[in-house]
């Protein structure tokens, strides 16, 4: 992106009127929000723009002038400094910290506009559900929790409950943070309650408890994962109603342990390290058991920036989703999404094998290397 | 002073238990039979 100014109230790019398609409008400048614009420039699967523009709006005035100075003119820079500006716009896409979505959402969808959240936070996930009355009454969809966690995971959730004549257990586990707000978000979840769905209820949880070793794609490998406060349990739980248990952890380790319950003294990284998710179904198929595991390796901030933006670009192509508000696992059909993500480099795997007690043996499958590869080409 | 001692002590053999553990592996996690295979082709469509 380089180009356009920004003044006080922002300046549009000569070009975005001559883009045609939809128009996004992507609220909070952060890691996620400015990759969500760069990959809502891109080019669709036909080769061609598949927006006609995107407006980026930060409350802070120094990272716009920033990204003006590296941006192309496709952009649209607007402050909010002094007052939120208007939302003209198909499609919202809501990227600023958790706790401030929810106004913006309401916001947007009052103004007639498609929404797509990225907040984690289980009490902001819960209210930004809450606002499907709204969103119902001016037929709009607002979609909740469209990032790599939840968001890819619970496409890959829905993605596989395919192979099941009954999914009876979800369990999900991420490693990794995005940008700051991710990381605070993180430590906050591993402080909190962690929540389990179990046979109809939500079964409250000590956080840092439920100590599961996980295994993501190489590299990552094995990790224990402790529950805590995460949202994933709940949008399953809608999703999927005779669902019999829903969970989902984090990936900690023993100095994460030690640290969380004391204030954050070093800031987090400006962008986190590779993470990870992990995503275990288990049911039933021709009246066998069955367990399938999909796993995505990527920087989080990237994969929760393309989920966002492919979600956008659907919604805004008049993709198929109902009115109302909805998480990701609740899509009917979830392929052409995840094959948009793949397109864009985020690609799912499955796991061929079983975790636990031996060794490799020789010729056993190989790892997914290729995806660490890509990883590492984008970082 | 007794009660110092004792508190060093005990630091110190719970130390030793922790190198010994270390060195003997017995942190290690089991390993996976298996891998990763990349999504693709027909599972995508």
């Amino acid at each position: 992106m380089t180009g356009s100014g920004v003044n006080g109230s922002g300046v549009t790019g000569p070009a975005a009127s001559e883009r045609r398609g939809v128009r996004v409008t992507v609220v909070g400048a952060g890691i996620v929000g400015v990759r969500a614009a760069r990959e809502l420039l891109g080019a669709g699967p036909d080769g061609r723009p598949t927006t006609a523009g995107v407006t980026l709006v930060s409350r802070r005035p120094d990272r716009l002038e920033e990204l003006a100075r590296t941006s192309t003119n496709e952009v649209t820079f607007l402050s909010a400094e002094t007052g939120e500006p208007d939302l003209d716009a198909d499609v919202v896409l809501v990227a600023r910290e958790s706790s401030a979505q929810v106004a913006v959402a309401e916001r947007a969808l009052r103004s007639g506009a498609h929404v797509v959240c990225t907040g984690d936070d289980p009490d902001d996930v819960r209210a930004l559900l809450g606002l499907d009355a709204v969103a119902r009454a001016v037929g709009r969809t607002i979609v909740v929790g469209a990032a790599m966690s939840p968001g890819l995971t619970c496409l890959l959730a829905r993605h596989g409950a395919a192979l099941f004549d009954v999914v009876e257990e979800i369990h999900v586990a991420r490693q990794g943070a995005g940008g700051p707000g991710c990381a605070r978000q993180r430590r906050r979840a591993l402080r909190g309650t962690g929540t389990e769905w179990r046979d109809g209820e939500f079964v409250r949880r000590a956080g840092f408890s439920g100590r599961e070793l996980c295994w993501f794609p190489d590299p990552i490998g094995g990790r224990d994962a402790y529950l805590a406060d995460l949202a994933e349990p709940e949008l399953l739980a809608a999703a999927f109603p005779g669902l019999r248990r829903a969970s989902s952890r984090l990936a900690a380790t023993r100095r994460d342990r030690f640290l969380v319950p004391f204030p954050m003294l070093i800031g987090p990284p400006v962008e986190g390290a590779p993470g990870a998710v992990r995503v275990e179904l288990r049911g039933r198929r021709d009246g066998r058991r069955v367990d399938v595991v999909y796993g995505v390796l990527d920087r989080p901030s990237v994969a929760a920036a393309a989920t966002a933006a492919v979600v956008s670009l659907h919604l805004g192509g008049g993709g198929a989703l109902p009115a109302g508000a909805m998480g990701l696992a609740s899509v009917d059909d979830p392929l052409p999404l995840l094959r948009e993500l793949a397109r864009r480099g985020v690609r799912a795997a499955t796991f061929e094998g079983a975790s636990g007690g031996a060794a490799d043996p020789p010729g056993s499958a190989p790892s997914a290397g290729n995806l660490s590869e890509g990883v590492q080409d984008r970082g | 002073m007794r009660a110092l001692r004792r508190a060093v002590v005990a630091v110190v053999l719970g130390a030793l238990f922790g190198v010994a553990l270390r060195l003997r592996g017995g942190t290690q996690p089991p390993t996976e039979v298996g891998g990763w295979r990349e999504l693709r082709g027909d599972e995508l469509r």
